[in-house]
């Protein structure tokens, strides 16, 4: 596999959480590596340690031990700071509950990555519109969280995490509060965002939404237990 | 990005209407208060600083160490001036002022009795550059019989100040003619209705005081040197200067006694220690330390509810941080965001603050008896401490959220389930403990002064102030001297009038020293000592009571040249055991001591009695004491004012009671200590609100487990009981913290008197009931407020 083509790669990544009396262990050895443009969905029971892989991966948490290489650079090395440019400049996050800020409108939350790359005024409001209007929220650009539905409030955290064009788009459980219509509607977004190119990387616990996904790796007790490619998809793409 | 930070706090603030109301609010009350104290302080420390010279001043006050003790006088003699002049030609200008006093000035058909009228010289206002409304500074005393008024002794009599220039002032029974007017601003020492020519004075004066009478003090003298720098090495001049030529002239003299001249930059006159008989009391400095103290007090105290309610409330922001920092905002910026927000937060307060301020200076004025005007407002130095009040507190207010706000890891605070706890609980009792701390400290210190205070006013002085009308008696008028046993008989007709007395000084007032030889061992040895001059009825007047011996008496034709009254203070300097027939020889008297008196205050309850000579003088002008029955008082004083007026038509009347002259001289200090309890109170203020606003926050906290409780059957009332616990014991740790601190200070503060009130146990006890009472009525409403809820409500609210 040639190097230049992997955004993620992960060695014996593990995770200990250590509270007052016990320790946990949330990931305990993973080798993941994921390839510019995939589509991966992270599978498995309650607890297996899906978040916290993909919160190490998002650099929102740092590993206990092993290696983790984002465009081949070594993260465990990077600081705080180094890590708060690689997101802001690579990453795009969607979670479950949608995690807008509830003081600020749908646009300004949508603005927010582009205020801290720096964009100027002219080129946000450009960005933040053609964002809003791919999702479909341009007409409630004024409202506040609250005043959205579920589905509507996912769609601009997916504008949100895709305002400023990022490589890698971590979701977790992205559809797990919304109907099931909601829910197809938000990973019909994920799929074409994949085939403009970015690559998706989505916890899941649903079997239909892991159909959208180039592979699906399998975590039990913080470990890879299989890794599969998506026959379907696959075979569709071979068409 | 400014803008979006901008927006969310206030999007923040008008959302979270109590927390914004109580930190804004606290803020701009700690603010509206630095304010105040900021001008009260810079005020006080502003003496002299109008002298464009003032700090190339310096007074000359004369020390005088001998068998009577360490002596220090404001004063020196009138031969110093020529001597330093032909000394020290180098030095640019030396200057002197006499105090004229109280003067009954007459212009045309006006008579006023004027205060504060000092004599100066034709260079004083070389030394002393005061606004000339009229006048030339370089001239206006040049010729004899001349006089300066002030601008608000000018506006008595003129319509302006060009005027009164060249028109006749008589007083002393000599003409003055107006030749300036100054324009009196600023804090000075020197506190001057008129500046007149000294040389009518100076004419006066015999060759042996104008040349080497060291003794004769009556000066004040003031030297121009050309900087600090140079003060110290004149101090060494002034030390040979003595050795050269007072001391030697004490021996030759046959006095005893060593004297010294004390360098005193003008600018430390103010709070320098009291020199007596200086021009104006000495201020306090302590106070100055106090009010920044207190000032510092308060916006920490503000700065605290900000830091807890900040905080506390940290939940509620932790999502929006981890949210930041996912979508690429690194710590710093985070740090950046919430200690901008402070500042806004600080700014609003202090715009706040203004409005408060305008509104309160007229009070505040009253209160401090100062004149501050909003003018202030706009000066580039109250500006610059405007905005670094802002930047401090929105910086200290700000940092600890800030740091501890950015900490937060968007992993841990996005998972919606668990949100983190509101910070450290454990900080945040530390601060409500040192708050209360802060609080109580101050609420005893309040206690222990006002009960000082009242202590001082209620305690028995040893004569009696009340129902005692003081006249005064024009001075240098022979004719009403001669004529006093008349006016009292006159006064005495009255049956509501029960003793006339006159003396020539009265207490409260400057005490005079006489040096004395009296009887030591078989010895006659020299002392010095306050001497008054009374007449046969003083004691009575006074209510002052014999502890041996007697009174003067018209009965002893003897009393007048070979009698003496002391103290019991004299007696014991003395080491009399029993001092009736003790010799004692003073002015032109050989006398016996006939009578010793308990001893009776003179000066404030800040010193011991002195020793005291009183010298019976029936003929002495000063004073006359009426002692009236307080039945129809408003009859009998306007009785009395009538008999006087017609037995002393010359001179406008000025009289007063003497409880109220004696407590004047608590006046400044009580001022400043009801100033001091407004801000104690609003110190607890502020402290409570911040309670306030933490008891709201910890009952929304455990609304739940409120609700939970009530449907198990707990009652409202342990509910609150439950809820205040917490919160009573914080209170309960402030009093241990506090008492101590407040023991110690206050009682440095008691040392400053002779005779002071016990720091009793019941101080603290009461200052900690109140205090406790307070936090927890606040506590308990907020409380109240979450034991009500229906449980249903409560429980749903999760
Ligand atoms: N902050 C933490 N402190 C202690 N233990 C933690 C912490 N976060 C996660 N864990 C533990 O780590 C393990 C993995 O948690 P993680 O959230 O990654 O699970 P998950 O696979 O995402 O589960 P779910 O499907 O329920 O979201 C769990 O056992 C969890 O209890
Ligand atoms: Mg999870």
């Amino acid at each position: 596999m040639n190097k230049e083509e992997l955004i993620i790669e992960t060695e014996n990544l593990q995770k200990k959480y250590i509270t007052d009396t016990v320790e946990t262990t949330a990931l305990a050895g993973v080798d993941l590596k994921i390839k510019k443009g995939e589509f991966v969905a992270i599978m498995g029971p309650s607890g297996c340690g899906k978040s916290t892989l993909l919160n190490i991966l998002g650099m929102l948490d740092s590993p206990s031990s092993g290696a983790f290489r984002f465009l081949g650079q070594d993260i465990s090395k990077a600081t705080e700071r180094q890590r708060a440019k690689l997101r802001k400049e690579n990453l795009g996050f969607v979670f479950q509950s949608f995690n807008l800020i509830d003081e600020l409108t749908v646009e300004e939350n949508i603005a927010l990555p582009l205020a801290y790359l720096g964009v100027s005024k002219a080129d946000t409001e450009k960005k933040a519109r053609e964002a809003m209007e791919r999702m479909g929220i341009a007409h409630r650009r004024n409202h506040f969280p609250q005043q959205l539905s579920g589905g509507q409030q996912q769609r601009a955290a997916i504008a949100r995490a895709t305002v400023s064009n990022p490589s890698l788009i971590l979701a977790d459980e992205p559809t797990g509060n919304l109907d099931s219509v909601h829910g197809r509607e938000v990973m019909s977004l994920l799929s074409e965002l994949n085939e403009a190119g970015t690559t998706v990387v989505m916890v899941t616990h649903s079997p239909s939404d892991a159909e959208y996904a180039h592979r699906i790796v399998n975590l039990f007790d913080g470990q890879i237990v299989t890794e599969n490619l998506n026959v379907r998809r696959h075979a569709t793409e071979l068409l | 990005m400014l803008q979006n930070y901008f927006k969310i706090a206030l999007r923040n603030l008008i959302r979270n209407k109590v927390y914004s109301a109580i930190n804004i609010a606290g803020l701009a009350i700690g603010v509206a208060s630095c304010i105040l104290i900021f001008l009260y302080i810079k005020d006080e420390l502003s003496y002299e600083s109008h002298f464009d010279k003032a700090d190339r001043i310096v007074r000359l006050v004369g020390e005088i160490d001998s068998d009577a003790g360490h002596e220090q006088f404001a004063l020196s003699a009138p031969a110093l001036a020529p001597a330093l002049v032909k000394d020290f030609p180098d030095v640019e200008h030396v200057t002197q002022l006499a105090r004229a006093g109280k003067q009954t000035v007459w212009y045309k058909d006006k008579r006023f009795n004027e205060d504060d009228l000092i004599f100066a010289d034709s260079s004083f206002f070389q030394v002393f550059n005061y606004e000339m409304l009229a006048g030339n500074p370089a001239e206006v005393l040049d010729e004899p019989n001349t006089v300066v008024l002030s601008e608000k002794m000018a506006q008595k009599y003129f319509n302006s100040p060009a005027e009164a220039v060249g028109e006749i002032f008589t007083f002393s029974n000599e003409p003055y003619q107006v030749t300036g007017v100054f324009r009196d601003a600023g804090h000075s020492h020197i506190k001057a209705n008129a500046f007149i020519s000294r040389s009518t004075l100076d004419a006066r004066l015999d060759d042996e005081t104008r040349n080497n009478q060291w003794f004769a003090m009556s000066r004040y003298t003031y030297v121009l040197l050309h900087g600090p720098e140079e003060f110290d090495a004149f101090q060494a001049k002034m030390d040979a200067f003595a050795a050269r030529h007072v001391n030697p002239w004490i021996k030759e003299n046959d006095l005893s006694g060593t004297m010294r001249f004390v360098v005193q930059p003008l600018r430390t006159i103010h709070f320098d220690t009291n020199y007596a008989a200086d021009l104006s009391p000495a201020g306090n400095i302590s106070y100055v330390y106090i009010f920044a103290a207190v000032a510092v007090f308060l916006l920490l105290i503000a700065c605290i509810n900000y830091m807890n309610l900040a905080t506390a409330r940290s939940a509620k922001r932790a999502k929006e941080v981890g949210l930041r920092k996912v979508v690429g905002a690194d710590r710093s910026q985070i740090i950046r965001q919430f200690m901008g927000e402070s500042v806004f937060i600080t700014l609003i307060a202090v715009m706040l603050a203004l409005a408060l301020v305008q509104i309160l200076i007229p009070t505040f004025n009253a209160l401090t008896d100062k004149n501050f005007t909003s003018g202030f407002f706009l000066q580039w130095e109250f500006l610059a401490i405007l905005l670094a009040i802002v930047v401090f507190v929105g910086i200290v207010a700000g940092s600890y959220p800030a740091f501890f706000l950015s900490g937060f890891k968007p992993a841990d605070v996005l998972k919606s389930d668990k949100a983190p706890r509101g910070g450290s609980a454990i900080l945040r009792r530390a601060l409500v403990v040192l708050q209360f701390t802060i609080s109580l400290i101050m609420i005893i210190g309040t206690i222990v002064v006002f009960s000082q205070m009242n202590f001082l006013k209620n305690r028995d002085l040893g004569f009696n102030k009340n129902q005692v009308m003081v006249i005064d008696i024009p001075r240098g008028d022979s004719t009403l001297v001669k004529g006093l046993p008349r006016i009292k008989q006159e006064l005495l007709s009255n049956p509501n009038v029960e003793v006339v007395s006159n003396t020539n000084n009265i207490p409260a007032e400057g005490m005079s020293k006489l040096l004395m030889l009296m009887e030591k061992d078989g010895q006659q040895v020299e002392k010095t000592m306050n001497t008054m001059f009374v007449d046969y009825d003083f004691l009575d007047a006074m209510g002052i009571k014999l502890s041996r011996g007697r009174n003067y008496s018209r009965d002893f034709k003897t009393d007048e040249k070979s009698a003496l009254i002391i103290n019991e203070a004299a007696a014991k300097l003395m080491g009399w055991t029993n001092p009736i027939g003790k010799r004692i020889q003073v002015m032109d008297l050989d006398a016996k001591v006939i009578g010793v008196t308990k001893d009776f205050h003179t000066k404030s309850l800040h010193t011991e009695v002195e020793p005291l000579l009183m010298v019976l003088a029936p003929e002495s002008d000063g004073y006359l004491l009426a002692r009236v029955k307080p039945q129809d008082m408003a009859a009998t004083v306007n009785f009395i004012e009538n008999k006087w007026q017609a037995y002393d038509p010359k001179h406008p009347m000025d009289y007063f009671f003497m409880d109220e002259h004696f407590d004047e001289q608590y006046r400044a200090e009580e001022k400043m200590l009801t100033v001091f309890g407004y801000f104690a109170g609003l110190t607890i203020l502020i402290a409570c609100l911040g309670l306030f606003g933490l008891a709201s926050f910890t009952a929304e906290q455990r609304t739940k487990e409120i609700g939970i409780r009530k449907v198990l059957g707990s009652s409202t009332g342990s509910i609150v009981l439950l809820l205040s616990k917490d919160f009573a014991l914080l209170v309960m740790l402030s009093i241990i913290l506090a008492s101590p601190v407040a023991w110690y200070g206050m009682n440095k503060w008691l040392q400053d008197f002779a005779f002071r009130v016990p720091l009793s146990w019941w101080i603290f006890a009461a200052a900690g009931c109140s205090a406790m009472l307070i936090a927890l009525l606040t506590v308990s409403l907020q409380a109240m407020k979450a034991a009500m809820l229906d449980p249903v409500n409560a429980i749903r609210t999760q």
